[in-house]
């Protein structure tokens, strides 16, 4: 749990303090990158409460959507089309759908467990 | 004890692949953030484009403004040179025949006019034969007279003088050679006609002031004769006599 925080706050520190000038056209990319990592992230949390998560889903799944993701922008960027959009709907659907899931099943828990209460 | 000591080691792999997760994220979140950011400033400069070129065009505008003002003030400066020049120019019309006047003069002291007025002449001739005296130096003309004649002549006006109807100048010499004189290489025995143009009642009283070269003149047993009152004329200088 320590090593994670520390390993977000590295790399929020390292993002900030990195000034590398990337062109405008690939800042696309990287937020597609950001809308999968994110993506991931609910997605594992959902699988968590779920109990159906997998470390290697979970990990496999984060690396390889953020390639994904950015590799689609990158084809759609050369093809003329605006293939990243499909990529920000996908993973906006899926963001969304994952947030609802966490949602209902913190309700649920919650409920069960005020329940739990009530009956006590 | 077995058991959660291998689960202690699976959870510490799982936490070094969630920091390695995390630290991804966090990289790509923070990364595209300061990106954003920095787009939107690019954003604010390439709205300033436009703004920039504006300014850039304004600045050529006051720069062309400012190089157009020097032009005029040059311009202006030249006007006002020409218009000095014009009227020095003007003046100066008024000054040539001041100019020519004074050209003419010169040019008749300097004998290189003919010419021609009222005057004096003053004849210088030796003395009558003195049987008394041994020495012929006493009674002839010498060049000293005629030196003293002319510079009298000279101071008190005269426009020009001439020497037997040769003109004197400013270079001109006057040598004593034996009984004759030459004037500018041309030998002249007595007597000696100095001619003057100038006003004649001047020249006369000149001549005549008591204790002055008449005086002294007649002391060295010269005979000299004064005519004024008639007109005088003056080869230039290069005709031949």
């Amino acid at each position: 749990m320590w090593l994670s925080i520390l390993g977000l706050i590295l790399g929020i520190s390292l993002g900030l303090l990195t000034d590398i000038q990337i062109p405008p056209e690939y800042a696309n990319y990287l937020s597609i990158a950001v809308l999968a990592s994110l993506d991931t992230l609910f997605g594992g949390i959902r699988a968590h409460l779920q109990q159906v998560y997998d470390d290697k889903v979970f990990v496999s799944g984060f690396f390889f959507n953020i390639a994904l993701a950015a590799g689609l922008a990158f084809l759609g960027v050369h093809l003329g089309v605006d293939l990243y959009l499909a990529a920000i709907f996908a993973f906006g659907v899926r963001l969304f759908q994952n947030i609802a899931v966490i949602r209902r099943i913190i309700l649920a828990k919650w409920a069960e467990k005020k329940e739990v209460r009530e009956t006590i | 004890m077995k058991t959660p000591k291998k689960n202690n080691r699976k959870s510490f792999s799982k936490s070094i692949v969630f920091s390695l997760v995390f630290l991804v994220l966090g990289f790509i979140m923070a990364y595209s953030y300061s990106l954003s950011s920095a787009n939107k400033e690019t954003k604010g400069f390439t709205g300033g484009a436009f703004f920039e070129q504006e300014e850039q065009y304004r600045e050529e505008l006051i720069d062309q403004q400012e190089r157009n003002k020097d032009l005029r003030d040059e311009l202006q400066e030249k006007q006002s040179g020409v218009q000095e020049y014009e009227r020095s120019f003007a003046d100066g019309e008024d000054r040539y025949t001041e100019y020519a006047a004074e050209a003419e003069e010169l040019r008749r002291f300097l004998g290189l006019v003919p010419v021609q007025g009222n005057g004096l002449k003053v004849t210088l001739q030796d003395g009558d034969y003195n049987p008394d005296s041994v020495n012929p130096n006493d009674y002839i003309v010498h060049e000293s007279h005629v030196f003293q004649v002319i510079n009298e002549l000279y101071i008190s006006g005269a426009q020009a003088i001439s020497i037997n109807g040769q003109r004197i100048h400013g270079n001109s010499y006057i040598v004593c050679t034996g009984p004759v004189i030459t004037v500018d290489g041309v030998q002249y025995p007595a007597p000696f006609v100095i001619e003057a143009i100038g006003e004649p009642e001047v020249l006369t009283s000149s001549i005549e002031l008591t204790g002055g070269i008449m005086d002294q003149l007649i002391n060295d047993n010269i005979i000299v004769t004064l005519d004024g009152g008639q007109v005088i004329e003056m080869p230039a200088l290069l005709t031949e006599s």
